[in-house]
């Protein structure tokens, strides 16, 4: 039975961005919010700092120059919006106006996946591909609310641009308790130990895996799981120590195109490193407009849902040497 | 204009029943509103609902059995996210039954989702809810209905805060520099965006005088009025006239749910059980005070 919420308790979970900038203003005068009209998730720093916020209305481009503009006048400005409009909208401003001077310019957003029902306008699918592709940008992808925080905290003193991908939703998973991890951008966490795979994933995946972790755990096998939070620069050594500890075994999930995304950069570091696998398999969104469904239905159409994922992970255990 | 749909009396549709439709039109969005579980954009549905009762109903020259017919005009949703206030109207004129679109709507497979998809759904014109994209593409169809001499008008509706994106204002020059008479923008002028009102974050007035700028025929029109939207459909320069028309609609976001109008909370969102019926009240509210005036 449905139950009444109005857009912004729709939203109301991903405040942490509103209440970390809001923090952050404090300690950074030179902060900046700026938004395309997606300004739900930033209320607090908007009460707070009238004057460094600012929306430019349906105009993405506008928003990501103007960022860029204001980056080069000494300030950190953090572009908050959707992300299937910002890495395709203004993809151009981002690699020419901001990567081009390699300008700290924050691209933060929503709607990385298939996040359900907005059909393939409002689904970020090609977005890591394309901003991995980009010189000088610096890629991640998060699941965990209190994550969110801690990348903004960090990426305030990074020379260059970051571009930090999240989902949507009213309700946000936790999925780490604080300072259980050392989070640092440019390096994997390792969240469970284990030594017959290694299933690598990132942001709206990453509570699945652990499900399927403990599926199959408690089937006897011994998994680890990797949070590969940052994308770019990709975490080669991790992925290299991974593949002598779990016995070259690999599982890839992610809620992207499965070619162009964390697997494709495993990929590459596993053939520039000339390491040898015992099996590798990537999940995660065929070269397909996924349509409409809710969330886990399409993880699980599209072949990157729970039971995929034990199933992969049981495969790949299996493979002979 | 051959399939227009036809009122009581055998001809096309009087105020009256058109006002009547769009009524109904409301009801049935309220309806899904509170038995889909996920958001609806019921704000800006609610803002579109008179103008696409008028669309569907009385000014496309459309023929629901026969979608393919070159000789329709062409209707594209550019503000994509009202696309369930534009299915239901297009299931009112007989594309597809009310009840698919109750029973499926968001879900896997549907045809029906947020937004609009031309391969999912049969009878949409083109896919759409990344906005800013609805008015190059018509002028693309405009385009191609002129080089063939074809007489049929290509009809793009967008939201106001829409109109901020630059690709609206590219493609008025290029609908005004090829001369497209049979080119008709209609802009849902509600005076909202999602996050703020109008001209509180971005200013676009003086609007009207803006599309005039690049060369368009300006007509204002009221966009909770029928009879002056049936006025303005039935004024509209001839398709082989040479200027693009935009009819500027000044809307309500949210018309006809008193808790919903001019509320940016109702951008989106559901409707439980009690809240639906609050709502269908305040809309028969609204409809009787409307008779009483
Ligand atoms: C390119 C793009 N950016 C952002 C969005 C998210 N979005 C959906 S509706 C909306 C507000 C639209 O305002 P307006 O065009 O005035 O429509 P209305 O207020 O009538 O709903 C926004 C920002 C989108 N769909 N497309």
């Amino acid at each position: 039975m449905p139950v009444t919420f109005t857009f912004g308790e729709w939203f109301s979970a991903r405040t942490v961005i509103g209440q970390t900038l809001a923090d952050l203003g404090e300690e950074y005068p030179n902060l900046w919010a700026v938004t395309p009209d997606i300004g739900m998730t930033l209320v607090e720093f908007r009460e707070k700092f009238p004057d460094r916020f600012l929306d430019v209305g349906l105009a993405e481009q506008v928003a990501v120059g103007v960022a860029a503009g204001l980056a080069y006048e000494g300030n950190i400005p953090v572009v908050s919006g959707m992300l299937p409009f910002l890495s395709m909208r203004a993809l151009e401003q981002i690699r020419t106006d901001v990567c081009y001077p390699n300008l700290p310019v924050k691209i933060i957003g929503t709607h990385g996946g298939l996040v359900g029902n907005g059909g393939s306008t409002h689904y970020a699918v090609e977005d890591l591909s394309l901003m991995c592709s980009l010189t000088n940008m610096t890629v991640t992808s998060i699941g965990d609310p209190l994550m969110v925080g801690e990348i903004l905290r960090q990426s305030m003193k990074m020379q260059g641009p970051i571009y930090i991908r999240l989902a949507v939703g009213k309700s946000d998973m936790v999925l780490y308790e604080p300072g259980q991890h050392d989070i640092q951008i440019g390096k994997g966490i390792v969240a469970r130990e284990g030594t017959d795979v290694t299933i690598f994933t990132h942001g709206t995946t990453v509570a699945q895996t652990f499900e399927a972790a403990d599926a199959l755990e408690a089937k006897s096998h011994s998994v680890r799981v990797v949070d590969m939070f940052t994308l770019k620069p990709i975490d080669a050594d991790l992925v290299e120590r991974c593949a002598k500890e779990t016995g070259g075994r690999f599982v890839v999930v992610e809620d992207h195109l499965a070619y162009g995304g964390l697997a494709s950069r495993i990929a590459d570091v596993v053939v520039d490193r000339g390491i040898n696998l015992t099996g590798f398999e990537r999940l995660g969104i065929p070269q397909v407009f996924a349509g409409f469904g809710d969330d886990e239905e399409l993880r699980n159409k599209y072949g990157y849902g729970l039971s995929a994922t034990i199933e992969a992970a049981e495969r790949v255990i299996a493979a002979k040497k | 204009m051959g399939q227009t749909t036809l009122g009581s009396q055998g001809q096309r549709h009087s105020v009256a029943e058109l006002e009547d439709l769009a009524f109904e039109l409301r009801s049935k969005l309220l309806y899904l509103c509170g038995t889909y579980e996920g958001a609806v954009h019921i704000g800006g549905d609610l803002s579109v609902a008179d103008i696409l009762i008028a669309l569907y109903h009385y000014g496309l020259n459309i023929d629901p059995s026969n979608i393919a017919n070159p000789a329709r005009d062409r209707f594209i949703l550019s503000k994509g996210h009202a696309a369930v206030c534009m299915y239901i109207a297009m299931a009112m004129r007989g594309f597809f039954e009310f009840d698919e679109i109750v029973e499926t709507y968001g879900q896997l497979d549907s045809a029906f989702g947020m937004h609009p998809c031309k391969v999912q759904l049969p009878g949409v014109e083109a896919s759409t809810g990344s906005l800013g994209h609805g008015l190059p593409i018509a002028v693309g169809m405009a385009k191609s209905a002129r080089q063939r001499n074809e007489p049929h008008r290509v009809f793009c509706l967008l939201g106001d805060g829409e109109t901020g994106e630059g690709s609206v204002w590219e493609a008025a020059m290029a609908g005004r520099s090829s001369e497209l008479g049979n080119l008709v923008a209609i802009v849902d002028r509600n005076r909202q965006l999602m996050t703020s009102f109008g001209e509180d974050r971005i200013v676009l007035e003086p609007y009207p005088d803006k599309w005039a700028a690049f060369g368009w025929n300006v007509v204002m029109v009221e966009g909770h009025d029928m009879a002056d939207l049936v006025k303005a459909l039935d004024n509209l320069p001839a398709p082989d006239s040479n200027r693009p028309t935009v009819l500027i609609c000044e809307t309500i976001k949210g018309k006809g749910v008193d808790f919903m109008e001019r509320n940016l909370a109702w951008h989106a969102g559901s409707l439980g059980q009690a809240d639906l019926e609050r709502a269908m009240a305040s809309l028969e509210a609204s409809r009787a005070g409307k008779e009483k005036n």
